[in-house]
């Protein structure tokens, strides 16, 4: 090889070189011309940035487009390219005032490659544009600039790129020029998916989507050659084949989910293209598709737990006395006025769904503020316990007949006919409504923590489902007199069976004191119980006043504020007091994720048991069950770690977990086989022993 | 390529063609799915050696299907960032391997030989390169494009699936600027987390199959 210095060369062989280095860049990116210009011509494709106008006006839309001339076996991608491949990308630069659409994507073809599918354009690609122009433009020549990127494949794929500058004149208003292009973008308008004039639906399954179209039935029997193209990845299987069947006026598509089918799907966006059979020709049509889920089975069967759930609600403990009384004043009004005991009954639902609605609304605005949370949160604050506390000591009291306010705003053997009753109704079903908090149903415990995972509308429902369920027998007491001829006369015995009622009453405060002891120190428990103490004074006082002179009553009033400040001073010195730690002889452990994943990689067998102490149905279980020496027996034969996450206070991690396994309350058991091929086993809210043993095994 | 056909409301055919659909579905499908088993394969590297998932079983193990002359697995090896990304496994233990798919005479089909010339070429680090060339293991994960990762965590469980990054270009500058979804999965196993994009939509060549 001569070596010459490079001056020296001759023009010729500098241009053999130059050529011979283009083409050793074969196989990567082939670029465009840098300056701009209309067309750009690699090897594969023929680009051109083409125009509909000639020349155009201020103020005026009008379409461009990218035109791909494709070689032979070659091909571009549509918007969603399938399995692999990537769409085309324009960047404009634009005068003042102008501005670009989106990619307007004629419908796309199937193009297998091997087991995949890809979705594109072969021999020719039009990507449309809607160029709006400016209301004022000072020049009388504009020039629009775009750098596109794209990717052409046969076999094997090459990543290309060109600059686009397009010329237009600028005309005066009305005196615009289409381009003679003109025809040929009235034509490609059609190759764009128009807006579906059908009602369409999706049915979501794990694996599949069933899109269903309400076509007219003359329409069915002359279309062929459906197909949907899916607008984005890993909605469907692209190289799987879809089913396309008429029944009736329904055209119903089987669709197999893609990689994101464990997402749940509200829509289906995408392209729908068929063949048309007319008279003379067969046409193909294209139709933009977004469709909404239907409501899935599964919604209808949680709202029916949900409301079951709330009739369940009705004889909870800490529900019942009220409500009994509810239902013994109603008869009593009933038997004055059927049309006010109507009316009770409504504003009854209306307090209880308010609430619930309010609950609901709360819960979503801080699921969207992301922070953990789940019903019964509320019990975790011991401010809250000690609130409830004493507005249910308070009731006690005036069920025992400690003190009487003004016609007891339960209507007890009063008059109806009053204003007053109107608050009276609708602040029994409030109360109603706070009470239940602790008692986690069963079956409400599911319906909530699946509600919580919904969409707001679909939550919303539930919440309201419960709220109708608890409310329902008495609405249904209310609303039908001849229902209340079958329960029993008011007569003294309501009297009775009212301060019989204040015991529940009291036993529920003793629960609630229980609960605060383990939420706050022993300090805090003796505030909590002198302040108790102080209630049943302030009260007292405040009824023997009533008939005394104005002097006492002033004097009772005031003691009684100043009684409401000094404890509400008390609920700030409320401190939560450490969480439940393992004694030595306890045969568990506390909870904690580190040590759970630790065990796991060692094999071992564990149970978890998440409870709290508000949480009744926690605690018969550990009692009857958890704690029963059969189970203690079967866990220390079996090597199983047992342990123990206490949600009793806030504790996010744990919410996190309960989350998961679509709760929104305790109780949750789960055990972890000692074997890491099985799945963990949730064991159901009730147990037994056989439930547990089985599940050991 | 089957095409789907209008069917009115007749019940033997649309039992017939319901049965049909069913066989023919569970032919077509295999693929994966996290949260679930990975499923064993067997297949020989460069070397000659044999390699199967179940003898890594309690290690970190990286799938990357690849094609050397794919424009998009060119972005991720001249540029350094496979590289760079396989060297941090290697060293905290995980098991790299690289899966080429490519049917004989198709793009990106190699050689043990020429394989291993790659490899030291372009200072790549796999535990091994295993040679796919009939497609069994690709077809059975799944893997449609070049590059495509999956990571399986120590007990067999398919924890990620999809693309190396967020960015689908075959250009080297998006690399900085993207999110790498393998190091932040592979990050987040280190530490015990949960995995948040745990599938993605893998970009790249499609894999050659035959």
């Amino acid at each position: 090889m001569i070596t010459r210095p490079t001056y020296l060369l001759p023009l010729h062989e500098l241009y053999t070189g130059l050529l011979l280095f283009c083409l050793t860049l074969f196989s990567t990116c082939t670029h465009g011309n840098p300056s701009g210009t209309d067309e750009v011509i690699t090897p594969h494709v023929r680009v051109s940035l083409i125009s509909e106008q000639h020349s155009i006006e201020p103020g005026q839309l009008f379409w461009v487009a990218l035109h791909f001339g494709i070689i032979e076996g070659w091909h571009t991608y549509w918007k969603n390219a399938g399995d692999s491949g990537n769409p085309p990308r324009i960047e404009w630069q634009l005068p003042p005032g102008f501005s670009a659409s989106d990619i307007h994507w004629p419908y796309p073809q199937r193009l297998p490659v091997g087991p995949l599918m890809n979705y594109g354009y072969s021999n020719e690609a039009w990507l449309l544009v809607r160029i709006t122009a400016a209301d004022n433009i000072k020049a009388a020549q504009i020039n629009l600039n775009a750098s596109a990127a794209w990717l052409v494949c046969k076999e094997e794929c090459i990543p290309e790129e060109g600059e686009f500058s397009l010329s237009l004149p600028v005309a005066g208003p009305g005196e615009s020029q289409p381009s003679n292009r003109h025809a040929q973008f009235q034509l490609m308008q059609q190759h764009l998916p128009q807006p579906s004039p059908w009602s369409d639906r999706i049915h979501v399954g794990e694996n599949e989507i069933d899109l269903r179209i309400h076509i007219a039935e003359h329409d069915a029997g002359r279309i062929e050659d459906v197909y949907f193209f899916p607008a984005r990845y890993g909605i469907a299987e692209h190289a799987a084949p879809q089913i396309a069947s008429v029944d009736g006026q329904t055209l119903s598509i089987n669709i197999r989910r893609g990689d994101l089918k464990a997402q749940p799907l509200q829509s289906l966006r995408g392209v729908l293209v068929f063949s048309e059979q007319l008279a003379d020709a067969t046409i193909t049509r294209a139709f933009e598709i977004n469709s909404t889920a239907a409501l899935s089975q599964n919604v209808w069967l949680m709202l029916a737990f949900a409301l079951l759930g709330g009739l369940l609600l009705n004889i909870m403990p800490c529900v019942f006395p009220i409500l009994s009384l509810k239902a013994l004043s109603i008869v009593q009004t009933a038997a004055h006025s059927a049309a006010t005991a109507r009316r009770n009954g409504y504003l009854f639902t209306l307090g209880i769904l308010l609430c619930f609605a309010i609950i609901a609304g709360t819960l979503l605005v801080l699921r969207s503020g992301g922070e953990a949370i789940g019903w019964g949160f509320q019990l975790q604050s011991p401010v809250f316990v000690l609130t409830l506390a004493w507005l249910i000591f308070a009731m006690g009291l005036l069920f025992s007949g400690v003190w009487s306010f003004g016609e007891s705003w339960m209507g007890i053997g009063h008059s109806m006919t009053t204003q007053r009753s109107y608050l009276g109704a609708f602040m029994t079903g409030v109360l109603a409504v706070i009470v239940a908090t602790p008692c986690t149903a069963p079956f409400m415990g599911t319906a909530l923590g699946y509600a919580l995972t919904q969409p707001t509308g679909i939550a919303l429902m539930i919440f309201l489902c419960l709220g109708l369920g608890m409310a329902l027998p008495w609405l249904l007491i209310s609303l039908w007199p001849g229902l209340s001829t079958y329960l029993p006369r008011p007569g003294v015995w309501m009297e009775r069976v009212k301060q019989v009622l204040a015991f529940p009453l009291y036993a529920t405060v003793a629960w609630l004191l229980w609960v605060l002891a383990q939420q706050v120190d022993q300090q805090g428990l003796l505030y909590a119980l002198l302040s108790l103490v102080l209630i049943a004074l302030g009260l007292w006082f405040w009824q023997n006043t009533r008939l005394a002179g104005r002097v006492w009553q002033t004097c009772a009033l005031v003691t009684l504020l100043l009684l409401i400040g000094l404890m509400s001073t008390l609920l700030w010195k409320l401190e939560p007091a450490d969480a439940i730690t393992a004694g030595a002889q306890d045969n568990w452990q506390p909870y904690d994720a580190d040590t759970l994943a630790r065990l796991r990689a060692d094999n071992k067998a564990v149970l978890v048991n998440f409870t709290a102490a508000w949480c009744i149905t926690c605690l018969v279980n550990e009692k009857v069950v958890l704690s029963s020496d059969e189970i203690k027996t079967e866990l220390r034969d079996k090597s199983i770690v047992y342990m123990k996450g206490d949600w009793t206070n806030r504790d996010p991690a744990i919410t996190r977990v309960l989350e998961q396994y679509g709760r929104s309350g305790v109780p949750l058991y789960l055990y972890y086989p000692a074997d890491p091929q099985r799945e963990v086993a949730v064991l159901p809210n009730i147990l037994t022993k056989g439930i547990v043993l089985q599940a050991l095994n | 390529m089957m095409t789907s056909h209008m069917q009115s409301g007749q019940p033997v055919r649309w039992l017939l063609l319901l049965t049909f659909i069913s066989a023919f579905s569970c032919a077509a499908q295999a693929g994966v799915s996290v949260t679930q088993p990975a499923p064993d394969f067997t297949g020989i590297d460069s070397n000659g050696s044999t390699h199967s998932l179940s003898q890594y079983r309690g290690k970190t193990v990286v799938l990357e299907w690849t094609n050397h002359d794919c424009p998009y697995v060119r972005k991720h090896y001249q540029s350094g960032n496979m590289q760079k990304l396989q060297k941090e496994a290697i060293s905290d233990g995980i098991v790299w391997l690289s899966i080429i798919s490519s049917a004989p005479g198709k793009q990106g089909h190699v050689s043990g030989v020429e394989a291993n010339a790659l490899t030291s070429q372009r200072n790549a680090s796999p535990s091994a390169v295993v040679l796919d060339e009939k497609g069994d293991i690709g077809r059975l994960y799944g893997a449609k494009t070049t590059p495509h990762m999956y990571i399986i965590d120590p007990k067999g469980t398919l924890v990620y699936m999809g693309g190396i990054d967020n960015i689908p270009s075959s250009n080297q500058a998006d690399i900085g600027r993207a999110t790498n979804y393998v190091s932040a999965a592979l990050q987040s196993l280190k530490e015990g987390k949960v995995i948040t994009d745990n599938v993605t939509r893998p970009y790249g060549c499609s894999v050659k199959y035959d």
